[in-house]
């Protein structure tokens, strides 16, 4: 029994080596891998530095044509966040194509309309395609909706009317959230998506490298002539394919870390609230789904006909998990029951979430859940030591 | 032992091996004669426990490589078809994942390892990655792979294929030293010199079947030529037209 277990273990270190020293040699996986875990958090987080640099922008160019006309709207607007300029004449569309991020035009009759009690016309030419734009004429409308409540309560008390009488009641506003919520609402599902393609892509090469490779280079067969079990090659296969996914989603996760710790969150008041103990937790909550992905994408590789087929099926394979994921997130389904938690894929995206937010998570429910998902790495691995024993593997059929 | 009895074999309705029938002693050299597609990748396969037979018994050693594949193959080295070198492994790393496959380790190892490092004249390739090698080098590493473990059986398709003369001359003394050891060898060839110097017993397989087996002097006295290989053409091909003539292969 001794020897036995001795010679078990001689020949799964020397099967793992060979695996590994397989994977981590294979140029076009670590081409990938590095591709994808530098360059698509860089992508995500450049168009995101984009968007807060929008978004925290704080002064927008207003032009006034025709400001002569109306020289109260001119008053009220200057100062804060707004910087008014004021022009004899222009064309609306051409000054918004210039500097300005908003035009407001009043026409010659303002204030003998004014007068008249005729509402006259004041015209707010935004595009708003261009998000500052957008931002700008918010702004100007809120200048402007409060000098028209002003004139109003003038008019009115002129009249002998109270002012309440336009104002049933008061609204007003109070935001809740928290840096950390408006954290999770921003990259609660990206985060993670990103972390599980990033396993997805980095273990797909070496996946079919490992499986329908072999089998088109024909090594399959001295391999199985070989004195090994089936599950002790799918077993140092699946391991090997793992550490290149899973590193490949540290990687990622260390450059989105490193990145957001660049990004000016403060000024739009999100925090990104994951220390090294989450960090940590989310590195070994992704293992089991690694070993997850990685015995996938080997059964499917090992049953694909050729490279190119393979290749065809995992790039299917991949799509459908961020699929699945985009599509319960749009259906508003509430995942955070146990049921879904014990999910595989959805239970690790809950739990990803919320680390990155820095909110706590049930170690019972992310053990047990790790532990479903390990389950089911099983039973692959015991479906694919079968699939070892099929003769068509070996183009025999 | 390998001992081949009464082994049929189909596939998708069509009959590759029939009532094939064999053995290949210990201590002796046996050589496999066969056109292409005779049957020979067949029925090695089946000998390693690749494949299974429908029919007849298969034994390496007194043991069923379908019933007990692993004691099977830890008594087998087998060089096939193709050589199944990992081309990003050195050459050394090639041949300690085999030697540790068959559970060597340590000092055994080691000293499995230069055993065939000196005996097929790796030294020279021992630390470079077999991407790239020649033919003859791949097959002589590929001959190392079977050797490293010290099997009991030897099954070698064409193995001077590619091979210099020198490494061909290395090769067969490496056969004969093994056959003086006890192994049971059997391999295929198609040349007929190689086949004269080294066997003791040659199988004749066409169309699934062995159709003439005894030494080469047995063969050519029963075939009436003065050759080998004119004996095994007549044995080889005279079969298969025989079979036509009689509408089998219809």
């Amino acid at each position: 029994m001794m020897i036995s277990k001795k010679r078990l273990s001689q020949q799964m270190r020397g099967l793992l080596l060979k695996e590994l020293l397989e994977v981590w040699r294979d140029r076009r996986a670590l081409l990938i891998t590095l591709g994808f875990t530098l360059l698509f958090p860089a992508l995500m987080i450049g168009s995101g530095a984009l968007s807060l640099k929008v978004m925290s922008e704080t002064t927008f160019n207003v032009a006034i044509v025709g400001a002569e006309y109306a020289p109260i709207l001119e008053e009220k607007l200057q100062g804060g966040d707004l910087k008014v300029e004021r022009l004899q004449d222009g064309v609306p569309q051409a000054l918004l194509a210039s500097k300005y991020d908003v035009v407001l035009q009043i026409e010659k009759n303002f204030a003998e309309d004014y007068r008249s009690l005729l509402s006259p016309k004041v015209y707010l030419y935004v595009d708003s395609a261009d998000q500052s734009g957008g931002r700008g004429a918010q702004l100007v409308q809120q200048h402007l909706a409060q000098l028209q409540q002003l004139v109003v309560q003038q008019r009115l008390a002129a009249r002998g009317l109270a002012t309440q009488v336009l104002a049933p009641w008061q609204l007003e506003v109070r935001d809740v959230s928290t840096p950390s919520s408006r954290g999770l609402a921003m990259w609660g599902l990206m985060v993670p998506v990103l972390l599980i393609m990033a396993l997805l892509v980095c273990s797909a090469a070496p996946s079919i490298d490992t499986s329908a490779g072999e089998r088109e280079r024909m090594t399959i067969e001295v391999l199985l002539q070989q004195p090994f079990s089936g599950w002790q090659l799918i077993v140092a296969k699946v391991v090997a394919v793992t550490s290149i996914g899973w590193f490949g989603a540290l990687l990622s996760l260390a450059v989105l870390t490193v990145s957001f710790s660049l990004l000016p969150l403060a000024e739009i008041g999100v925090r990104f609230t994951a220390g090294i103990s989450e960090l940590f937790t989310i590195s070994l909550i992704l293992l089991p789904l690694a070993l997850l992905i990685a015995v996938l994408q080997i059964l499917l590789s090992l049953r694909s006909r050729s490279f190119k087929d393979a290749q065809i099926q995992l790039s299917i394979l991949q799509a459908l998990p961020v699929t699945l994921l985009v599509a319960l997130k749009l259906s508003n389904i509430e995942l955070d029951s146990p049921l879904w938690q014990l999910t595989p894929l959805i239970g690790q995206q809950q739990w990803l979430s919320a680390l990155m937010a820095g909110e706590s998570v049930s170690a019972l429910l992310a053990v047990a859940g790790s532990l479903v998902t390990l389950s089911l790495v099983g039973l692959c691995i015991l479906v694919g030591a079968r699939a070892l024993r099929s003769e068509s593997l070996l183009g025999a059929t | 032992m390998i001992r081949v009895e009464g082994v049929n074999k189909q596939f998708s309705g069509n009959s590759v091996l029939h009532n094939l029938e064999f053995s290949v002693p210990d201590g002796q050299i046996t050589a496999l004669l066969g056109a292409n597609g005779a049957g020979k990748t067949t029925c090695l396969r089946i000998i390693a426990g690749l494949l299974k037979a429908d029919s007849g018994n298969v034994s390496v050693g007194n043991l069923d490589p379908f019933k007990n594949p692993k004691g099977v193959r830890r008594q087998l080295g087998i060089v096939g078809d193709r050589e199944g070198l990992y081309e990003r492994l050195t050459v050394a790393e090639y041949l300690s994942f085999f030697a540790s496959a068959h559970g060597l380790a340590g000092a055994e190892l080691e000293r499995a390892l230069k055993l065939v490092r000196n005996e097929l004249e790796l030294s020279n390739l021992w630390n470079r990655r077999t991407k790239g090698f020649s033919q003859g080098e791949r097959m002589k590493v590929s001959l190392a792979r079977a050797l490293v473990h010290s099997p009991r059986h030897l099954v070698l398709d064409e193995p001077t294929r590619g091979l210099d003369v020198l490494a061909a001359r290395l090769l067969r003394k490496t056969l004969m030293r093994l056959r003086e050891g006890g192994t049971a060898i059997l391999f295929s060839s198609h040349i007929m010199a190689e086949v004269l110097e080294l066997s003791d017993k040659v199988l004749v397989m066409a169309e699934g079947a062995i159709v003439g087996s005894g030494t080469p002097d047995e063969l050519m006295r029963q075939t009436g030529c003065e050759n080998l290989e004119d004996s095994f053409v007549n044995l080889a091909y005279g079969n298969v037209a025989e079979r036509s003539k009689h509408g089998e292969l219809a």
